[in-house]
């Protein structure tokens, strides 16, 4: 069969703006969601009990529940219990960013345990009062540690993300879908969408291993 | 809120049915991706560059997109490019299991990297030709080091499996969906098809974890 890729170049304002849509919700979940993950990830190693049930709870679930039925709960439960509308982005960001808050907060309870104990020693040895023990030598080391598995976290949002088309969100998947119905030749359109995708994400997850390897080796922590 | 719940009204059958076609299609791309994923993981291990490429870029493109781009592409356009008509069910295993494939060859790569040079030395030192070598030596330390990311991705297969019920393969989600617009009642619905995900892979992280603390404690 004949491929003719110049059909992108009549529809490229249209994927642009899908994958505007697609970056901006990604941007906001990624920044919203790493806090949300923060806080959890302090709350599942807090002594009272339960705030670690509940931390506890949420992260299980959302990780163990495919993301689109997250998404389609969001869509179409959310509105009806809380008895108000709830626009395409608002849902699209609430189900993205509790999704990002249960992956991020595994990742930072991981670094904040691997900040040896032996610092706490040394803090109390040096009669540290415990704010500064958490915000001037716990919390550097651990986010320091945690960058390369957020990074990857943001990877793993931006590919979640195209999820939302489902619902008829207008990111990249829905507009490059919608083209590729319309002008029944899917093989390019398609394809054009899955390279956009990879052109993002590949240096992305090359910046990965990048800093795990050099940077941190290098700080050697 | 004035909303009154009905879980009287969500039949079990179709679901059941659904949950059924989502475990074939789990554990079908499971066999895939486990046994793919290590020959793929010796492709992209290879010495020779025509090998290694095409492997390598096979691996990163699956990883690097969306997994509903890749379904919807495979649906779409491996019957137009390729000439091949497939039924739904088998297109949903290969679209999951090549997948899988790319994650596990990654996962299989990191243990094999890990095989202790003296281990093979010494298959060297006992006469095994590469391809022995290969079987008895590398593959069951490589395969047991693998064990716990291999259980990871593999209950991911589980979950991403849900987006075949866009390319209408009738899984849980699809049976759910349908049920949640015959019956008006998306909240119940969708709670309980997300309960039976939850119940399926949560007991296997649970594992996943058992594993990795054991294997902490061996190595220290």
């Amino acid at each position: 069969m004949a491929l003719d890729f110049s059909i992108i170049l009549r529809f490229q304002d249209a994927l642009l703006l899908g994958l505007w849509m697609t970056l901006k919700l990604t941007l906001i979940c990624v920044i919203l969601g790493c806090t949300l993950g923060f806080l959890v990830g302090l709350a599942r190693t807090s002594r009272s009990v339960m705030l670690r049930t509940i931390s506890g709870v949420y992260v299980d679930f959302f990780r163990g529940t495919p993301v689109l039925i997250q998404l389609f709960w969001i869509f179409f439960c959310l509105p009806l219990i809380l008895g108000i509308e709830l626009s395409n982005l608002a849902s699209g960001v609430i189900a993205l960013t509790l999704y990002m808050g249960a992956i991020t907060s595994e990742t930072f309870r991981a670094s904040l345990k691997s900040v040896g104990p032996e610092q706490l020693d040394a803090c109390i040895a040096l009669g540290l009062p415990r704010r500064i023990q958490v915000t001037n030598v716990i919390l550097p080391q651990a986010v320091l540690r945690a960058i390369p598995t957020l990074l990857s976290n943001c990877v793993s949002l931006f590919k979640e993300s195209a999820l939302v088309s489902a619902v008829g969100m207008a990111d990249l998947m829905f507009v490059g879908q919608n083209i590729s119905n319309n002008t029944a030749q899917p093989v390019e359109v398609l394809t054009i969408v899955a390279l956009i995708y990879f052109i993002i994400a590949f240096p992305l997850t090359r910046a990965v291993s990048l800093i795990e390897r050099r940077i941190l080796a290098k700080l050697a922590i | 809120m004035n909303y009154s719940f009905d879980f009287q009204s969500i039949s079990f059958a179709p679901l059941w049915e659904g949950l059924m076609v989502t475990l074939e299609l789990t554990a079908a791309a499971n066999i895939i991706g486990i046994v793919g994923g290590f020959l793929l993981a010796l492709l992209i291990m290879s010495p020779i560059a025509v090998i290694r490429l095409p492997a390598m870029l096979f691996v990163e493109f699956f990883r690097c997109t969306p997994a509903i781009v890749q379904i919807v592409w495979f649906f779409y356009c491996v019957p137009m490019l390729f000439n091949v008509f497939l039924g739904s069910m088998t297109m949903g295993i290969l679209a999951l299991g090549f997948n899988l494939m790319a994650f596990n060859a990654e996962a299989y790569r990191a243990s094999i990297q890990a095989v202790f040079r003296e281990q093979i030395d010494a298959g060297i030192a006992l006469g095994l030709n590469p391809f022995q070598r290969i079987l008895y030596i590398v593959l069951p330390t490589a395969f047991r080091a693998s064990i716990p990311v291999l259980l990871t991705n593999g209950i991911g297969i589980f979950q991403q499996s849900a987006l075949v019920a866009i390319v209408a393969v009738q899984d849980l989600m699809y049976q759910g969906k349908t049920l949640a617009t015959e019956t008006y009642r998306p909240i119940e619905t969708f709670t309980v098809v997300a309960l039976i995900y939850f119940a399926v892979s949560f007991p296997v992280t649970q594992i996943v974890g058992y594993l990795e603390r054991r294997r902490q404690l061996l190595m220290s």
